[in-house]
């Protein structure tokens, strides 16, 4: 069965190049659009850039650690690189790709030609742009523009009183605090741009409870980004005024406290977590029902399920300080807080797993990634109930079965979706597929050298292995190891430049896509690929949470079941 | 939003590009970096973001600047790569449990009460049988609520406590409203015995999950308490919680909805005969 | 089984959704709370535990008039988008003026006071717990008072401009949300500072 839709395209858009200079007229295109689009691919396009920086990053600190008593990287440039290498992929990598995705996406799902306010939207994507710069300008002139340039080395969460002007002299601990700063009102701008759009620029018919689940997700987050990245803000500008204007708030010798810095950085930390890994549930819920041709199982389990985890992650942020003490009250909730989050987060796996039970499994590139994020993210998921039991944490924590751990979360599942989500909407974004060729080989390769690397990470913690050591003694029996966890990286990085190299000859040489190339059902698909910068010539009406199944099967809308 | 202009082609509103929103992020970077440089680079930043509030107050007030854009309708064919949908013939019993009256989720809380009222029988037999006093019971619950309670006699639990009257109060008084909502909102899943599943099988369950973790919970309460008594009350509060539950009226779910007039209206007689016609169709399947 | 069918939608059934402007500053307004309750739980965390002198309880003075003074701004601006509504320009400048007064009065006042506790008593952001934690509390505050009545002081100009009318209501009505939120922080910052810290 056959219908028609009004689909569009731009009329009379003459290319910039006949008149003047045209790569200057295409700069000054970007830097002034207001398009959620363009803003989207910027996000994107940034974050790349530094998903790749930050990637050497870890890429160096790893060959340090191949072998004991390796001399690679001093141990200077070691704390360096881990700081910069968390800082850059939680705030430069992670919030502006699922920015950048949310941006280009949500109002084309939910019908509308731009976000609520399109100039705040331009404005967040610059100050993060911006204060990404900021932050390595500092390996140029970290310690004032007359001294010899450092970068921060006060690891990524920066404990007080380390970040003291008596332990940090020079400027590069400011560059770490003001950049995050800048980045947070970013953040901030984009989380209020996505929950105001989401409420009042639905197209007709868009119900909440018709809304993509990917919107929802996305609501959810940056309301989660409200109450968790203000606090953030608020321990910097305390950080500030101890630097700058000799405060006493995180000062030791005044009375200050170094354990209130830590609550205060894990209640913004530990929901970042969430607001970093909903966007990856986001994708998955889009991506696993079109390649399971299936409707989404749960809806309405799925929606709860994600504010219930809104929610209790406001609550167990102290896990991440069991070390410190807190006494066996405040153990004891926050580990059953902890483990509570397991119930939601179980509801949303066993749902996906239902959505694939019995359906027409098709696998393309973009599912298998997904395939691959359900597996390690249920094992991520283990081990963080693992971690969440104050004993067991005792013993492991600050050790590398953490780093393990969270990079689990952290590439195993988050990384794993951004890239499936790269292979399902590049069509969308370019009108060009990507190789589904080169597709494989970028996930096999990428599999083999994350499990290499992030199974085998697990060893040496148990071991007894600390975090953030630049080297090691050849007889702790850690050697084996990091050999292999040191060799998985480069797996890693192959794969990451084949990816690298498919997105950008993709887009000269790939296959045309089409407005709908995964015979998909949202409405994103029902306009051309790229879609123009009004989105849609008429604002679609919807019926049901799957308007483009409504329009392919007359026969049988989902209309009815709703 | 958009008005017809020509025949198929709409003209859009759209926002202007602007270049202040770009240039507000740069002057508050410069800001910032003077911080780290020299203010001479503030200055510049402060220069820079003043100049964008106003070019960007300019342009968002009285009205905000729109430019139209062309938009033109094309047809694009918008159609599924597989076969058109063609349900398998499903078994008129497909779904024939799903209820057509259900209990509200809220008459759960007034059961939860209920039953935490209940509950208070057993407990306090128990402490007045085994350690003659009425506030054992109460005293044991509330010490999971205080830590320093951990290490005190059974003598110092046998006396009346305020505090600890008022915690076991809370504490019993959450709990007991939680598993009352609990068991509202799983009562749909079993429609055939409310009683029998609430009043034994879910105390049960709830027994055993408690079991094994009051340990980590509670541990004065899980060196002194006694299971023997624990399941009994278990069981009057699931006994009483079934009781006041069903005593609810029910409503109706959109199955009942989805149902033909003659069925809805008692016409036809219950949904089971009417399940009961098909069973020869069954037997051919 | 089948024969249940969907219930038709009203196609003309009016498509309401809340104003973006009203969200927005809904938005903003969870965000910044959540920095002032940071902020306040550093303060009631560091009450009583400055090593040095001074303490609130020897320098501060209960601000009873400005306080008044700033929550009376609230009703005055509340009717500044009440007479807009209604198309009275004129008395909607009025109380518009009134309220960029009673603001300014506020912060006067708390300027006095920084005044009066940084020459006259010795206390800096720098002398002890209390000092950091009081500046950097009252000051937050006191910078979005400033930044409110920037935002009031432009509206009051354009008004008086006559570049304003009824279609500006609702902006008029998202800033005066802020201003009530501002208000209802120093209800709190007053009794944490100024009631329960003393």
């Amino acid at each position: 069965m056959v219908t028609q839709t009004p689909v569009t395209s731009i009329a009379g858009h003459a290319p910039a190049s006949q008149h003047g200079s045209r790569a200057f007229d295409v700069v000054y295109d970007w830097i002034t659009t207001v398009d959620h689009k363009k803003i989207g691919i910027m996000y994107i396009v940034y974050a790349l850039i530094f998903l790749v920086i930050a990637g050497i990053e870890a890429l160096l600190m790893r060959v340090q650690l191949a072998v004991p008593n390796n001399t690679f990287v001093s141990p200077q440039s070691f704390n360096r690189l881990f700081t910069m290498h968390g800082t850059t992929m939680v705030f430069f990598v992670g919030m502006p790709i699922l920015f950048g995705f949310g941006n280009y996406l949500i109002p084309l799902m939910i019908g509308a030609r731009d976000m609520a306010f399109p100039r705040l939207n331009a404005f967040s994507f610059w100050i993060s742009a911006f204060s990404g710069f900021l932050l390595y300008f500092s390996y140029f002139a970290g310690s004032g523009l007359y001294g010899a340039g450092t970068a921060p080395d006060v690891g990524w969460f920066a404990y007080a009183p380390l970040t003291a002007r008596v332990f940090s002299p020079g400027h590069s601990t400011d560059y770490w605090t003001l950049s995050v700063l800048l980045s947070s009102i970013g953040s901030l701008g984009t989380a209020l741009n996505i929950v105001a759009t989401t409420l009042s620029m639905r197209c007709p018919g868009m119900k909440l409870s018709r809304m993509p689940l990917l919107v929802w997700l996305y609501f959810v987050t940056s309301c989660i980004a409200f109450i968790a990245i203000s606090p953030l803000s608020a321990a910097q500008i305390m950080l500030v005024i101890d630097r700058y204007l000799g405060g006493h708030f995180f000062d030791t010798q005044a009375g200050g406290s170094a354990v209130l810095w830590m609550h205060f950085f894990w209640i913004f930390g530990h929901p970042e977590v969430y607001i970093l890994v909903l966007p990856a549930f986001a994708f998955a819920n889009e991506i696993i029902p079109v390649f399971s041709r299936k409707a989404i199982f749960g809806y309405p389990a799925m929606v709860s399920a994600t504010v219930g985890i809104g929610f209790i992650s406001m609550g167990v942020w102290a896990h991440h300080m069991f070390t410190v003490g807190l006494g066996p009250g405040a153990n004891a909730f926050f580990t059953l807080a902890t483990m509570v989050i397991a119930v939601p987060t179980g509801i949303k796996i066993f749902n996906w797993l239902a959505t694939m039970w019995g359906g027409n499994i098709h696998f393309s590139t973009p599912m298998i990634f997904s395939i691959g994020f359900l597996f390690q993210f249920l094992v991520a998921g283990l081990t963080g109930v693992m971690l969440a039991a104050a004993p067991f944490d005792w013993q492991l924590g600050n050790s590398y079965f953490v780093v393990a751990h969270f990079h689990y979360v952290l590439v195993g599942a988050i990384l794993f979706m951004i890239f499936a989500a790269f292979y399902y909407w590049y069509p969308k974004m370019t009108g060009r597929m990507l190789s589904e060729r080169l597709g494989k080989w970028h996930f096999w390769l990428f599999v083999i050298g994350f499990h290499l690397t992030f199974d085998f990470m697990h060893i040496p913690g148990i071991l007894g292995m600390p975090r953030r050591i630049y080297t090691y003694e050849a007889d702790r029996g850690w050697a084996i190891w990091n050999m292999i966890v040191s060799s998985g990286a480069i797996f890693q990085t192959i794969a990451t430049l084949i990816f690298v190299y498919n997105l950008v000859v993709s887009y000269f040489k790939g296959a045309v896509a089409g407005p709908d190339p995964w015979d998909a059902w949202t409405l994103e698909w029902s306009t051309s690929s790229p879609p123009p910068s009004y989105n849609f010539a008429k604002t679609p009406t919807v019926e049901s949470r799957r308007p483009l199944w409504d329009l392919k099967h007359p026969e049988e809308p989902d209309t009815q079941y709703e | 939003m958009e008005q017809k202009s020509e025949a198929g082609h709409n003209a859009v509103h759209m926002p202007s590009p602007t270049v202040w929103p770009m240039v507000l992020a740069m002057g508050l970077t410069l800001i910032i970096t003077g911080m780290v440089t020299s203010a001479a680079v503030s200055v510049l930043g402060l220069i820079l973001s003043l100049a964008s509030v106003i070019g960007w107050f300019r342009e968002v007030l009285p009205h905000e600047a729109h430019q139209m854009v062309d938009a033109v309708e094309e047809e694009i064919e918008i159609s599924s790569a597989r076969k058109s949908i063609d349900r398998l013939p499903i078994d008129p019993m497909h779904r024939k449990l799903v209820p057509l009256e259900i209990f509200r989720i809220t008459t759960g809380i007034k059961g939860g009460i209920a039953g935490g009222i209940a509950m208070i029988v057993p407990a306090t037999i128990f402490s007045l049988l085994k350690y003659h006093s009425f506030w054992y019971a109460t005293n044991l619950m509330a010490a999971g609520g205080f830590v320093s309670w951990a290490g005190q006699s059974d003598q110092f639990l046998a006396q009346f406590h305020l505090e600890g009257l008022l915690a076991a109060l809370v504490i019993h008084t959450v709990a007991s409203v939680l598993v009352g909502l609990l068991y509202g909102a799983m009562l749909p899943m079993f429609p055939r015995w409310p009683i029998l599943t609430a009043g034994f099988l879910a105390p049960l369950l709830w027994t055993g999950l408690l079991f094994s973790t009051l340990e980590f919970i509670s541990p004065v309460l899980n060196e002194r308490i006694s299971w023997f008594w624990f399941i009994p009350s278990q069981i009057a509060f699931g006994l009483v919680c079934g009781f006041v539950v069903n005593l609810q009226a029910k409503v109706r779910t959109p199955q009942f909805q989805a149902l033909p007039f003659a069925l809805r209206a008692g016409l036809h007689g219950a949904i089971g005969e009417a399940g009961d016609e098909t069973h020869p169709k069954d037997g051919k399947a | 089984m089948s024969t249940a069918v969907a219930v038709a939608h009203q196609a003309n059934e009016e498509w309401r959704q809340p104003s973006r402007g009203i969200v927005g500053m809904a938005c903003l307004i969870a965000a910044e709370s959540a920095i002032f309750i940071i902020f306040v739980v550093a303060y009631i965390f560091y009450t009583g535990k400055s090593l040095t002198g001074p303490t609130p309880r020897e320098v501060l003075e209960l601000p009873i008039f400005s306080t008044i003074c700033l929550l009376s701004s609230s009703i005055t601006v509340h009717f500044a988008v009440h007479e807009l509504r209604a198309s009275k320009v004129r008395l909607s400048a009025w109380w518009l003026a009134a309220t960029v007064l009673l603001g300014s009065i506020f912060i006067a006042s708390t300027a006095a006071e920084w005044y009066k506790l940084i020459y006259h008593d010795g206390l800096t952001i720098r002398t002890n717990l209390f000092g950091t934690t009081f500046y950097s509390l009252v000051g937050l505050h006191a910078s979005h008072v400033i930044a409110g009545l920037i935002m009031l002081g432009l509206a009051l100009i354009f008004t008086l401009m006559g570049k304003v009318n009824q279609s500006h209501a609702e902006r008029l009505e998202v800033l005066s949300i802020y201003w009530h939120f501002v208000d209802a922080v120093w209800v709190v910052v007053f009794t944490v500072v100024y009631i329960l810290g003393r």
